[in-house]
């Protein structure tokens, strides 16, 4: 990526223009291998409006916490980028440890609101004005904030793998084996577990009520409080939705998430820079080669490698594979969400049988496929899987989805469910830092593979796919589109496939990462999929956050969602389109 | 009254009953084989051949599950629901002609139970409506949010339909000039199958009834999407067995109405003519009601559910004013050209 490297000329007007308007506010990042400014807390708000409104910055992308243990403050970082495209900007604010706390930028980026919640809760960075900070991964009553790095988990062994319990002498054993009795548990000061009451959601349901501006019928009625969810035939997993109904009407919904959290970045944080890889198949089980490339993209950006030139293909390749098999799941379980009774949802999964036995034959594993490596792929295509995939995408992928258009487009009760529902207007979707289809059916051409090109995405013929009306039949129709672009895309890679290595150097275990940050992100099928990863030469990542595109895109749920009946709370959130491997990382 | 007509009815009655619950049975085996082949699939081919015994098996499932009642139901209601739903269900087909006459050991002996009863068509659709009191109480009492906006749905939406179903009879009991199935059937095999004249009042048929019996795209009660199952989400073992179970005999039920009203029930041109043809009335029948319910399956496989509100909308502007139309084009045309209609 040297290209990404150098300073173009936009980029050192830049630099002017921040640091000349707010002199001593606005102070450039010198520190080795990081980038963007450093603001200071009390202007954050102004300097983040004149970000937005004068410079162009609309699209807050991620935001997420640091915790600078050995320097005792803690960091808050914002990367935003342009709606119309180009390269982004970062900007951070710096806070002490004990108190931290920061101004909320919910004002200026709506889209801050779940990522300002997610970091109060891990990292305990207060954000002063943010209109309903609550934990949203872990539960309330949960002591600590785990990704502050003194917290320990319960049987915690050793800062970072690999343990020495299990390498190199070979004597393995857990800790738990030596620790039965679990006494390293921490209780909170003055714990008494008998009299400890639970809080039973009593903010979840403040907070709801008081989301509830108006009643829809002038009859004298009451509000239903119903929890979809966790356990839920619809909500795609462990996922709960709490919405305050008048009748059938929704007057107001709370998405309620974490019942699948594991602290996904705390185990990366212990992980190698390597082991991560496996690790972020997790995130999103459908699309994990999509995981696998916006990871080794962010690594790579640190350690300055670029992979050879089949390799770059072949990650073209499997990413959009996956991207087509992630939407035609989508579009399938969408129809169920709509109360097809799983006819098109199995129909879609045969074709994804098929793109899953191409990850099988190169990776091994169909769904975990672990096939990036930090400068190029695991392995090379074996022998036959080329044809097939030739098949695949210049016959039968082009006609299944021309068919499964036929069939579903449009059908009667598919439209009348589907059109007006759920209106999200573009200016609506880029303040909630919607990505990916959300983002596009509202009439937002944004697309990263274009927008900011990474690997070799500038080299293929495409469209932005992009529809205007940003209903849920627009979330499904895009989908679509997509397919055909991955499609097109797909032909050209197959078509000019060159040969030659896959990896550049040697493949190596323990990688040699320099000190530094870096935000990697690719077009996911589900949005912007972002890794922020923060190095300190040591061979695990001092900081490695996901910028979850499942997780950001619920930002605009309850706006969907709010004067629609209840049967479009499922068909909404089915064309949000929400994996929760990756909401509760 | 003698003994042997007695005898007789306990004896129809007993057949039809077991009739239908082992058409029950297989009804959910063939949707389950059916619906598997719309979608790709093998279904059911474990528990022997074919998986022929697949009903069986889940029979004897549900009758070893544990019954679950929850601790604030009423449970009284919660008890009786099941059976205030089960029983009209399996009560409605009484007054179908499943043949004519037929010569048993010298007596003569109608091929139905009360087929001549003069006001058929009244009782099916006085009856049909009472198990949604069934399926309201059950959501009311199993004291579920789930289960109570199933019901709330269940009875909107039964009653709204109710109305154009019945309307929909109304073609052809004028066309019959009897409000008795055995009459209209017999009309039928005179003048041609009713379906022929009255192919709107077939289509509101078919409409209005996969609502009347929650059926696919208008399984609002008990959409597994929004309400997980709606007003039997509480339920389980048997009594959820019998929800089931008055579900499927529903659909056996109204696929046998429409094939009495509007498709010659036992009728079928050049067969039933012939001297042994009215042995073959029920099997004729029989095979109206499969392909019927085929049908049924099929829609299901096919379709997304509509939303709530839209089928509100659906029956009360659309439906409703059609049948209305309907009856009042067949009073028309039958009063300008009453040679036509003789009785």
């Amino acid at each position: 990526m040297t290209e990404q490297l150098a300073p173009s000329v936009e980029e050192l007007a830049r630099v002017d223009e921040l640091t000349t308007r707010f002199p001593e506010v606005v102070t450039p990042d010198t520190r080795k291998g990081y980038e963007g400014y450093i603001v200071r807390p009390e202007n954050l708000i102004e300097v983040a409006t004149y970000i937005r409104d004068e410079m162009g910055y609309d699209f807050l992308a991620n935001l997420c916490g640091v915790d600078y243990l050995p320097e005792n403050k803690m960091e808050v970082v914002y990367n935003v980028f342009r709606t119309t495209g180009g390269r982004g900007l970062t900007f951070k604010v710096q806070t002490p440890r004990d108190s931290s706390s920061v101004p909320s930028l919910t004002p200026v980026y709506p889209g801050a609101d779940f990522q300002e919640r997610e970091t109060w809760d891990l990292l305990g960075i207060r954000f002063e004005g943010h209109p309903d900070l609550r934990r949203i991964l872990m539960w309330e009553g949960f002591n600590g904030h785990p990704l502050r790095k003194d917290w320990r988990e319960p049987f915690f062994e050793e800062e970072g793998k690999p343990f020495k319990s299990r390498w190199p002498e070979g004597h393995v054993y857990r800790i738990e084996d030596k620790n039965p009795f679990a006494n390293n548990v921490a209780y909170p000061e003055g714990f008494d577990p008998d009299q400890w009451e639970p809080e039973n959601d009593a903010r979840l349901y403040e907070s709801l009520r008081r989301s509830v501006k108006e009643l829809y019928s002038d009859l004298d009625t009451e509000i239903i409080m119903v929890n979809m969810g966790p356990q839920h035939p619809s909500t795609h997993g462990v996922f709960r939705i709490a919405v305050a109904l008048d009748g059938e009407t929704v007057l107001a919904l709370k998405p309620v998430m974490g019942y699948l959290h594991r602290n996904h970045e705390k185990i990366g944080e212990r992980n190698t820079f390597l082991q991560n890889m496996p690790f972020t198949d997790r995130l999103d089980y459908l699309s994990s080669m999509s995981n696998n490339f916006g990871y080794a993209l962010a690594v790579e950006k640190l350690m300055g490698v670029k992979p050879p030139e089949r390799a770059e293909y072949l990650r073209v390749i499997m990413a959009e594979l996956t991207r087509i098999s992630n939407h035609i799941f989508a579009i399938g379980m969408f129809l169920n969400d709509l109360g097809a009774y799983f006819t098109p949802a199995l129909y879609a999964i045969e074709e994804r049988e098929l793109i899953l036995d191409i990850f099988e034959a190169v990776s091994g594993s169909r769904m975990m496929c672990n096939y990036f490596r930090f400068g190029g792929v695991a392995r090379d295509l074996p022998e036959g899987v080329y044809d097939k995939i030739y098949k695949l995408v210049y016959d039968r992928l082009p006609r299944r989805i021309d068919e499964l258009d036929l069939y579903l487009t449009n059908n009667e009760i598919v439209r009348s469910r589907t059109e007006g529902v759920g209106v999200l207007t573009p200016e609506q979707a880029i303040a909630f830092s919607e990505a990916g289809p959300v983002l596009r059916a509202s009439g937002v051409p944004y697309d990263i593979r274009r927008a900011d090109p990474y690997s070799i995405y500038d080299r293929f013929d495409f469209d932005v796919a992009v529809r205007y009306h940003g209903d849920t039949y627009d979330r499904y129709l895009i989908r679509i589109d997509e397919m055909r672009q991955s499609i097109r895309i797909l032909q050209q890679a197959v078509r000019d496939l060159p040969e030659g290595p896959i990896q550049e150097g040697k493949p190596q275990y323990q990688v040699r990462v320099p000190a530094g940050e870096a935000y990697g992100r690719v077009e996911g099928p589900k949005g912007e999929l972002g890794y922020y990863v923060v190095s300190n030469g040591k061979p695990n990542p001092w900081r490695y956050h996901v910028r979850a595109p499942s997780f950001i895109n619920l930002n605009a749920y309850e706006t969907m969602c709010v004067g629609n009946k209840i049967a479009d709370v499922v068909a909404i959130l089915g064309s949000i389109d929400i994996v929760l491997g990756e909401t509760d990382r | 009254m003698d003994v042997a007509l007695w005898i007789e009815w306990i004896i129809k009655a007993l057949i039809l009953v077991l009739g239908l619950l082992t058409g029950f049975a297989y009804l959910t085996y063939m949707e389950r084989k059916f619906l598997a082949r719309f979608q790709n699939r093998y279904g059911p081919n474990r528990a022997g051949p074919f998986g022929l015994l697949q009903p069986v098996a889940d029979g004897v499932k549900l009758i070893f599950k544990e019954e679950l009642i929850p601790a604030q139901a009423d449970k009284l209601i919660f008890m009786a629901a099941p059976i205030i739903t089960t029983v009209p269900a399996l009560i409605i087909l009484g007054v179908l002609p499943f043949g004519g006459v037929v010569n048993i050991m010298g007596r003569e002996v109608p091929l139905s139970i009360a087929g001549n009863l003069n006001v058929g068509v009244l009782y099916i659709a006085a009856i049909t409506s009472i198990s949604v009191y069934g399926i309201v109480l059950a959501g009311w009492s199993s004291n579920n949010k789930y289960a109570t906006m199933g019901g709330i749905r269940s009875s909107a939406q039964m009653i709204s339909y109710e109305l154009a179903l019945a309307l929909s009879f109304v073609g052809p009991i004028m066309l019959a000039g009897s409000l008795s199935l055995a009459d209209i059937v017999e009309e039928q095999m005179r003048i041609g199958w009713f379906i022929i004249y009255q192919p709107i009042g077939f289509v509101i048929f078919l409409i209005a009834a996969l609502a009347e019996i929650n059926r696919a795209p208008f399984d609002m009660p008990e959409a597994e999407q929004e309400l997980t199952a709606g007003y039997h989400v509480e339920y389980s073992g048997m009594k959820f067995a019998l929800f089931m179970m008055t579900e499927y005999i529903k659909m056996i039920v109204v696929s046998a109405i429409a094939a009495t009203l509007f498709l010659g029930g036992y009728h079928l041109p050049f067969v039933t003519d012939q001297p042994w043809g009215v042995w073959l009335g029920p099997f004729i029948l029989i095979g109206k009601i499969i392909l019927l319910l085929w049908g049924i399956i099929w829609v299901r496989a096919t379709l997304p559910r509509v939303r709530y509100d839209q089928l509100m909308a659906m029956g009360w502007k659309v439906l409703l004013p059609i049948a209305l139309f309907n009856v009042f084009l067949t009073s028309v045309i039958m009063v300008l050209f009453p040679n036509w209609f003789s009785h």
